[in-house]
């Protein structure tokens, strides 16, 4: 249903130590943003694709689809930057518009493009994380990280139910669907309003029908459930440390 | 010159063309790796103290009733479920609610920011709206920024006895509205203009998100009035035991 989860399970790089892959993904994203060049934001859009693809055996197609998904944003908000409206012509390119110019300056198209490639390898660093680790073991590296346990145990639940909900939401959406319920605008936000209503109520119902069957399994505040180990091995502990410092050199120092 | 119009007139379609191909996500999320890394911290320390604050009232309703933790996960993956699917729309692209402004009617603007955080996390690992980095800024606007707003307005109107469906629209339109105004102000802020400063930007960033933004927050406000109805007609004791205020006017 949610794509990226689902290729998350298939991943080849599932089994590997998740620690070891967030901490990757962590600092190559810190040093994508912080990149004063465009080399190292490059090295690792490209890093994390032959990684993604090769290694993790998602589809190329599938990948490039999902990296188009903040392509609009990405799109609207550098024309934004690039375009300015003003009296005086800058000097990359300027628009004559009756008195004033749509007009921007050399500076600040490179800059544009810098911001581009660096958002862009930025989503393939979350990208890598979460096509090849599981939702669970992202939460088990948080609980790591001496995150509140409450907070841990709520996304837990939250994840689990977001499944449960989004299946019973389609589930009445394709019914509406069927009844042409989505014919006219006014009745498919009817539709969608009615939809809304009543996953609300059964979303309530299913949480009290959770707490009594967690409570007469002897819930007593904490849910606890045993994480499969992989551990880390030494030689991909080396390599990610050797390409984080490469990665950095190539940030800060070209 | 027509040779420079002629280019600025394929520059256009091109962007036009583009805008066919990318799956546009319409909710306003910053997207990943693109806010400069001093910004994503400041946003993210200001979100702070109303995470805490949200942190605090949530362990209370916890220790409370315990029955409390399965609700407010309910109502976290509810919020998440309802941004997640494309709702009808007039231009056909798929437009998302945010679910800030009911999210804030229903649950009350402290649950909602660490509610708001979580929702935020799930969106940018399993959909890839927003990011980690720009996660604190992401949070401040749709989190803590709309939420309270909505939640504001919809207490100003209770106040003022304007009619209650009137109020709940304007709280959802407005909530969402001040989400997309703070938005721009953050992108704003971190790229500000070499013609005019933070200002000039915060106007262009308005300008160029306004086509998608604005008709969304009225659908936004159109389709939160029709839920409330919905839950008003037939989810009354269940409203009652969140303490929504509306779910005793409307028994007979």
């Amino acid at each position: 249903m949610i794509v990226i989860d689902k290729l998350c399970y298939q991943s080849g790089l599932r089994y590997v130590n998740a620690t070891e892959k967030f901490v990757y993904a962590m600092f190559s994203l810190l040093l994508c943003v912080l990149s004063r060049s465009v080399w190292a934001p490059l090295l690792v859009f490209t890093a994390n694709g032959i990684l993604t693809v090769k290694k993790g055996g998602i589809p190329l197609f599938r990948y490039i689809k999902l990296l188009l998904i903040p392509a609009g944003f990405l799109l609207v908000g550098t024309a934004a930057i690039l375009v300015n409206i003003s009296k005086t012509p800058l000097d990359a390119f300027a628009f004559p518009v009756g008195t004033w110019y749509i007009t921007g300056s050399r500076a600040s198209v490179l800059w544009g493009g810098l911001l581009c490639v660096r958002a862009l390898a930025a989503v393939t660093c979350l990208y890598f994380l979460s096509l090849n680790t599981t939702m669970t073991d992202i939460l088990g590296v948080l609980a790591k990280l001496h995150l509140p346990p409450l907070v841990i145990e709520l996304m837990m639940l939250v994840y689990r139910f977001i499944f449960v909900l989004l299946e019973t939401a389609s589930a009445i959406m394709v019914s509406q669907e069927s009844r042409l319920g989505n014919r006219t605008f006014g009745s498919g936000i009817r539709a969608f309003g009615g939809m809304t209503a009543s996953l609300f109520i059964l979303a309530l119902r299913k949480s009290g029908a959770l707490y009594d069957a967690m409570e007469s399994r002897c819930y007593d505040g904490r849910i606890r459930v045993l994480p499969q180990e992989n551990p880390a091995k030494t030689e991909e502990m080396i390599m990610i440390g050797a390409f984080e410092i490469v990665l950095a050199a190539l940030a800060f120092l070209v | 010159m027509p040779k420079k119009e002629k280019i600025l007139l394929r520059a256009s379609i091109a962007f036009a063309a583009l805008f066919a191909i990318a799956p546009v996500s319409n909710a306003m999320h910053i997207m990943e790796g693109y806010l400069p890394a001093g910004y994503c911290v400041a946003w993210g320390v200001i979100c702070l103290p109303f995470l805490i604050a949200g942190f605090i009232s949530l362990r209370n309703k916890v220790n409370e009733n315990r029955r409390n933790l399965t609700l407010i996960a309910m109502s976290g993956a509810f919020i998440f479920v309802i941004s997640s699917l494309k709702i009808p729309s007039v231009t056909g692209s798929c437009s998302h609610m945010t679910g800030t402004g009911l999210g804030a009617i229903l649950f009350g603007p402290s649950a909602v920011s660490i509610l708001g955080i979580i929702v935020l996390i799930f969106q940018a690992v399993l959909l890839a709206h927003g990011g980690l980095t720009t996660l604190g800024a992401n949070t401040f606007s749709m989190a803590v920024a709309g939420p309270l707003v909505a939640f504001g307005v919809y207490r100003l109107c209770g106040k003022l006895k304007m009619n209650r469906r009137f109020g709940i629209f304007l709280a959802a339109f407005l909530g969402d509205l001040f989400t997309y105004c703070v938005t721009s102000i953050q992108l704003a802020l971190a790229y500000p203009s070499e013609s005019g400063g933070v200002l000039a930007s915060t106007v262009k960033f308005l300008g160029v998100f306004a086509p998608t933004q604005l008709p969304l927050a009225v659908i936004e406000g159109i389709l939160t009035v029709v839920i409330v109805i919905g839950l008003e007609t037939y989810a009354v004791p269940e409203l009652r035991s969140l303490g929504f205020p509306g779910g005793k006017k409307e028994v007979k």
